[in-house]
């Protein structure tokens, strides 16, 4: 009984990693029909900046305050001077410009950082293991289930609450009745772009403490975010936070019954789910 | 004679004076960078005359690879055979693939290639006993032209057979092109949906575009295996189809030839750079976001473009 | 950065008097480093690197045969492709006779494979892939470090001793992961142990929660663990953070320096086998680490440690043989002894394995260094924990 209620919590926790790794993902496909490659790097970023405000202030708290809007406001700055020029332009050129973003972004952080991976300790309050009636589970996993749903409610809000949030959504069914609406698109997708590697940059300061800060983090995840994206629908926040349950679900039942098999069977639920339902569970049709 | 004419008989003098001229490791590098070169173009008979972005493309090259050296090492079949198994193992395992893969379009169509590619990767990775899982097969020989034929050692032979197998590759994928199975391929690439509402259907001409591309695909993994010496996984890794792409949009979207210059530029840039710095990726990083920016269309693109106001 | 070439000459150059530098214009010895410097693995070749700048240091007012010795870097990024590509420029271009500082082992397979060609030497310092010496070994293949098998073999010949009954084997699920455990299982099993599990994670795991689930139903007391540098470094802070290592120990094929700073304090009373602890007591391994550490401001990991030894190994067997001449290196090397950092070591004549003591070691916290490191609690000697010749049977 204690197994399962550890197996389920582990599997909220890895979900809760995963969305706040791929709702950004999502959120960039959805509104700017972009895919980002770079997005793995960005969440490799935020591990590192997380490392530094760390070994800077001596708390953790501050880095999950300051370094998603650092990380966001440089993905904002590269947006807007690479990738604004050629929108118009057959997508596998901005598939491949991020790429190339990737390729620089991440050799820069080995010049900075160096190769040993960095660790980060989890803040006072949530280190250790809580007592749940004779299991020990840890804080900080279960801080990541809060934070996810937390980040999760948040961004749903926004979208669907607020003036912003409704330019966004016009912005994504259709631009150009948008632009011709009076927003201002180019401005929307700087800012969508930015936020989503906020988003990204604070799944890279949540995972820290628990995976460490490492080269090879981006890449790491990247597939995983996909797979997420791809189930729960590309563009829809909800179908993000579906996607991650299922992946984080499949993931952690996976390691425990059959983990020599596990990668591969997502392979095979990603490719079942772009044949049948290419737009996921929770997306739009096209 | 007309230029283009002129410059393909250029090129052609070029690559058979070659061994007279080229050190011996200049000689390796070249045929290094012809193989690249095939893998390339034959990702732009998918990319740039079809339209379809794939992500996998790397693993028919994997597979081209892993057939020819397991003929060559454990057979000792003469070249040609490694080459055919190579090329029919990739165009085999492309037909089911394609066939799915086709029902998707666009990014869906690209992240199925993904999710293909990386299984088979996985599937590459673990079947030990076969491919010698992550340590891969090492020590594949360069066997003879034909049985009781000259053996394909030398460094020049070598490069004659993958001089011969690009220059004739190159030739067949114009002929594809530029055929009515060609036009219909630049039709989908142009609109899909128009070509759908004027009573064709679309798929058929994707999937065997497709096993066509995964063929050529296979027969560059083909000579890579003796040519180096082994096959890994590494070489069906995603990356490496990334790389792919980035070879195509350097050397010109839908221009063939284009692609094959692509590939040897992207590869000197990385030798050159990774001499001089080990933080060369920046480098490469920032050429390309500089060609996708401002020349679209790649070196030979631009290159044609510039002829022609000229 | 300018073009990794490292002449030796030029200071030396400067610093002898005109009438010996005559003597000094002679050929030098080249030495090419295909490693990865860049990409996920950097962390291994940029220590075959450290301790070239080392070695090239220390040698440069000799020299070897009184020749210039020059190091020629590449980087392969990891990449087995490219270091095949790397490599045969080395050969071709730059005319070296000894290869070394390969740090993959699918990269030395497929490297290697291409000496016996090229006739030149592959000297391993870093790569512990058994068929390196078994079923893949050829004449010009040499090697001086530890291997896989004979760092498992320490590690079972130390508990065997233990008071520790039961075991769970974690491999991460490539070459060396399975066959290490492999081999630790056959080993331990005939020391009258049990092995109540074992799994293999996908290389890249970011979340051992389930492993360590299942690790914590078995009820070992210990849990070996094979898994490459990252991962390691992952398990150990899950574990900890799980409380999983009070009730089981963590047993590393390799205790690495690198997880060490990594993971800091939480991994203090895991232990192990070190291919080359740094804390071995000897005056020339003292006086090295000192020397490492002024050089380079960090102290000596496995991979510093055996690469200056490969080096320091071959630049005495040239000096035997009297020429930098492939063929006689190699007959200079076969049997010969050389007195090591770790201990002496034996080149063996019929798999060219270097035969050396094995480290049974523990992480240990001491407050005169910045972060944890090994410390030795078993020796064993050479012919204890090499495997038989073009074997994986122990005598």
């Amino acid at each position: 009984m204690a197994n399962a209620v550890e197996q389920l919590l582990n599997a909220l926790a890895l979900a809760g990693l995963l969305f706040l790794v791929s709702a950004g993902l999502s959120l960039v496909f959805g509104i700017l029909r972009v895919v980002n490659f770079a997005h793995g790097v960005f969440y490799m970023l935020g591990a590192y900046l997380g490392f530094t405000t760390v070994a800077l202030t001596g708390w953790f708290w501050p880095a999950l305050v300051v370094v998603p809007p650092a990380v966001g406001v440089l993905g904002a700055v590269l947006e807007s001077s690479t990738l604004r020029f050629i929108y118009r332009r057959p997508p596998i050129y901005q598939l491949l410009l991020t790429f190339g973003l990737a390729l620089i972004l991440e050799e820069s952080i080995r010049v900075l950082y160096g190769p040993t991976a960095k660790g980060v300790e989890p803040p006072p309050l949530l280190q250790g293991a809580i007592n749940l009636g004779g299991l020990l589970y840890p804080r900080y996993r279960l801080f990541l289930v809060v934070l996810g749903c937390a980040v999760g409610v948040a961004v749903l809000l926004f979208l669907r609450l607020t003036r912003a949030g409704l330019v966004i959504r016009a912005v994504a069914q259709n631009h150009e009745m948008a632009d011709c609406l009076g927003a201002d698109v180019a401005r929307v997708r700087t800012l969508v772009f930015g936020a989503a590697c906020a988003l990204a940059g604070l799944g890279g300061v949540a995972a820290a403490p628990m995976t460490t800060a490492y080269l090879g983090m981006g890449i790491g995840v990247i597939v995983d975010a996909f797979v997420v994206v791809v189930v729960g629908g590309l563009g829809s926040i909800g179908g993000s936070m579906a996607g991650s349950l299922i992946v984080g679900a499949a993931q952690t039942w996976g390691a425990f019954y059959l983990p020599e098999t596990a990668m591969v069977i997502m392979y095979a639920v990603m490719g079942v789910i772009l044949v049948f339902r290419p737009w996921g569970l929770l997306g739009e049709e096209e | 004679m007309t230029r283009p004419r002129l410059l393909a008989l250029a090129a052609l003098v070029a690559l058979a004076i070659v061994p007279w001229v080229l050190a011996r490791h200049q000689l390796s590098l070249l045929t290094d960078l012809l193989i690249a070169g095939l893998f390339a173009m034959s990702l732009d008979l998918i990319l740039g005359y079809t339209g379809m972005v794939s992500f996998g493309h790397a693993a028919y090259f994997g597979l081209g690879a892993y057939a020819s050296a397991l003929v060559l090492l454990h057979f000792t079949q003469p070249i040609p055979v490694a080459l055919l198994a190579g090329a029919v193992l990739a165009g085999a395992v492309a037909v089911p693939v394609g066939w799915f893969s086709t029902r998707a379009t666009g990014i869906y169509f690209a992240m199925l290639t993904l999710a293909f590619a990386q299984f088979l990767y996985t599937v590459a990775y673990k079947w030990r006993d076969l491919t010698g899982g992550s340590d891969g097969i090492a020590g594949v020989p360069k066997t003879q032209l034909f049985w009781g034929g000259p053996s394909l050692a030398s460094p020049s032979a070598f490069y004659f057979l993958v001089a011969v197998c690009v220059v004739g590759s190159l030739a067949l994928c114009r002929a594809v092109v530029r055929s009515p199975f060609g036009r219909a391929l630049q039709a989908i690439r142009e609109n899909e949906r128009r070509f759908t509402s004027l009573g064709r259907d679309p798929r058929p001409f994707k999937l065997v575009v497709f096993v066509i591309a995964a063929v050529f695909a296979g027969l560059a993994g083909a000579l890579f295996a003796p040519f180096r010496g082994f096959a890994s996984p590494e070489v069906m890794f995603w990356v490496f189809s990334g790389q792919g792409l980035m070879m195509v949009v350097m050397g010109g979207i839908g221009t063939l030839v284009g692609p094959i210059l692509g590939a040897m530029v992207f590869i000197l840039i990385q030798e050159l750079l990774s001499s001089y710095t080990e933080h060369w990726m920046i480098f490469t990083g920032l050429v390309f976001i500089l060609i996708v920016i401002f020349l679209p269309g790649g070196l030979v693109g631009t290159a044609r473009r510039l002829g022609a106001r000229g | 950065m300018r073009r990794r070439r490292f002449l030796a000459l030029s200071a030396a150059t400067l610093a002898t008097p005109t009438f010996l530098r005559r003597a000094w214009a002679q050929a030098p010895i080249k030495i090419g480093m295909p490693a990865a410097l860049s990409g996920g693995y950097a962390q291994y070749g940029i220590q075959a690197k450290r301790a070239a700048d080392l070695f090239a240091k220390d040698i440069k007012a000799k020299g070897i045969l009184g020749r210039p010795v020059e190091f020629i870097f590449e980087d392969t990024a990891g990449d087995p492709a490219t270091a095949v590509r790397k490599a045969q420029k080395l050969v071709e271009k730059d005319g070296v006779k000894f290869l070394t500082g390969v740090a993959l082992s699918s990269e030395a397979l497929a490297v290697s494979a291409k000496c016996p060609e090229w006739k030149v030497i592959f000297m391993s310092t870093i790569n512990g892939a058994g068929t390196l010496t078994t079923k893949s070994f050829h004449r010009y293949f040499f090697r001086v470090n530890t291997s896989g098998p004979m760092g498992a073999r320490a590690v079972s010949l130390y508990l065997a001793e233990s008071p520790m009954k039961r075991f769970f084997a974690l491999g991460a699920d490539y070459a060396w992961g399975r066959d290490s455990v492999a081999s630790f299982t056959s080993q331990i099993t005939a020391a009258k142990k049990d092995i109540v599990g074992t799994d293999f994670p996908p290389v890249g795991t970011k979340d051992f929660a389930s492993y360590i689930a299942k690790i914590r139903q078995s009820r070992a007391d210990g849990v070996f663990l094979v898994l490459p540098g990252q991962d390691a470094t992952i398990y150990m802070k899950q574990a900890h953070q799980f409380g999983l290592n009070r009730e089981v120990k963590p047993i590393m094929e390799i205790l690495e320096l690198e997880n060490m700073k990594a993971v800091g304090d939480a991994m203090v009373g895991a232990i192990g086998s070190s291919r080359y602890p740094f804390t071995v007591d000897t005056p020339k391994n003292r006086e090295f680490v000192k020397r490492f550490h002024e050089l380079h401001g960090v102290y000596p990991d496995m991979f510093d440690g055996e690469t200056y030894e490969g080096l320091e190994w071959l630049a005495q067997v040239i000096t035997k043989a009297g020429t930098d001449d492939v063929e006689k290196v190699i007959d200079a090397w076969e049997d010969s002894t050389y007195e090591g950092l770790e201990g002496p070591f034996l080149m063996r004549k019929c798999d060219h394995q270097a035969v050396q003591p094995g480290f049974a070691v523990e992480c240990v916290k001491d407050p005169k260094y910045p972060h944890p490191i090994p410390k030795i609690l078993a020796t064993y000697p050479g012919d204890k924990v090499t495997p038989k010749c073009r074997t994986e049977e122990f005598s």
